[in-house]
């Protein structure tokens, strides 16, 4: 069993170095930390994680939701009350979307407070801010969808708010709501915006982000120096 | 390195476990518990469409008092078909006979030949088709001209004197 399975790993490794890879993906040094410290590490793949469980609950939610004001109300209820656990899904996406938000920010302040962003590391922050600029995207455009009171008057103030920036806001607040009005033309831009527009742009920012953090391996936590006194 | 080439060495290599290999197992078996609830219940969710049953589509006709023997009636009414989260409302007919008073049958009121509505006549005691001069008897049996089988049937049953249809043809017997 063991041995046949040894065989087909080194079939695999001999013709696509999936062996190497691994090696620099999970078998790379990182720096020793213990405690809170070392959990504090996981924050990012945690992020990363809960992004995968977005993707695929979101996918399973798009096969039965429409984005149309006549339809969308009524067919987020259906999934919640007829499909087979489709309350279990929608709360995971649902829940996973707050939830994601949490840990990008945890991330986010982890490596500001241990000083990770800088030199050598400065493109994996900036990358890493507008991967935070996604995920808040993603949570505005998503809360419309459901198209309840709720998700209605959150993105009428939203847009309210865009709206207000001096000069382009008004036009701003148009490209968004795709007309002067919220409606039809809203949801479905939203929903573009929310499956197809943000996904795709995180998507290729995470595999940058992904590379620089291999590429230039993990900061060490930030220690006190007895040299003279400089932090 | 007992097992000298091979790729995922370490990870089982001896019999001995060691805090590492048992950290990398539970590791692995927390991510193998995680990804199976996950993508077991992404997969119900996926594939539930193929256990679900088929609502049963009974349509209320009114009291079954109304339909008179010997003479078959035209009934209107409304049906109401849920498409998964929209209900569409369809306007249709159908012609309920009845010989006793207890048994009903009711025909699908397209003729079977071409699908044109076809009327009683109440003077031969037959149904008759305008478009092809199909006639059928009372029973829906075809007396004369092209139809290729008799008048299609609905589902019927009485509960609580009312008379309830579901009206999905059958084909004629």
């Amino acid at each position: 069993m063991n041995q046949a399975f040894c065989r087909v790993a080194r079939w695999v490794a001999e013709r696509t170095g999936l062996d190497q890879v691994w090696e620099a993906l999970f078998a790379r040094k990182i720096p020793e930390a213990s405690g809170i410290a070392a959990w504090l590490y996981t924050l990012g793949s945690a992020s990363m994680f809960v992004f995968s469980v977005q993707a695929l609950t979101g996918a399973l939610l798009a096969m039965n939701y429409v984005p149309s004001p006549d339809h969308a109300y009524d067919s987020v209820k259906f999934i919640s009350e007829r499909v087979l656990l489709g309350s279990f899904i929608r709360g995971l996406h649902h829940w996973g979307a707050s939830f994601m938000v949490v840990l990008v920010v945890l991330h986010l302040l982890r490596v500001y407070f241990m000083g990770a962003y800088k030199y050598p590391r400065e493109g994996t922050w900036m990358v890493g801010v507008a991967l935070l600029l996604i995920v808040i995207g993603l949570g505005f455009t998503g809360y419309l969808l459901p198209w309840d009171q709720k998700a209605y008057w959150a993105t009428a103030v939203g847009t309210n708010i865009a709206g207000q920036t001096p000069v382009l806001g008004p036009y701003v607040a148009k490209i968004l709501k795709g007309g002067s009005e919220m409606g039809a033309a809203t949801m479905t831009r939203f929903y573009a915006l929310h499956v197809l527009v943000l996904p795709a742009l995180a998507l290729g920012l995470i595999a940058v982000h992904l590379f620089l953090v291999v590429w230039h391996g993990i900061s060490e936590p930030p220690s006190r120096k007895d040299d003279g006194g400089r932090p | 390195m007992e097992n000298e080439g091979c790729p995922c060495a370490g990870r089982d290599g001896g019999p001995k476990m060691t805090r590492q290999g048992f950290l990398a197992l539970a590791a692995t078996g927390l991510a193998a518990a995680i990804g199976a609830v996950l993508s077991a219940s992404g997969l119900t969710y996926f594939i539930s469409p193929a256990f679900g049953k088929d609502e049963e589509n009974w349509i209320d006709l009114g009291p079954a008092s109304d339909i008179k023997p010997g003479t078959p009636v035209k009934v209107d009414y409304v049906e109401r078909r849920r498409d998964a989260w929209v209900v569409n409302e369809k306007r249709s007919s159908a012609w309920i006979a009845t010989a006793d008073g207890k048994e009903f049958t009711a025909f699908d009121p397209r003729c079977t030949h071409l699908g044109c509505p076809y009327r009683w006549d109440q003077a031969r005691g037959q149904f008759l088709c305008p478009c092809h001069d199909a006639v059928f008897s009372g029973e829906g049996a075809v007396v004369s001209g092209p139809p290729p089988r008799p008048l299609d049937r609905y589902s019927v049953k009485i509960a609580g004197g009312r008379l309830l249809i579901q009206p999905q043809p059958q084909k004629g017997a």
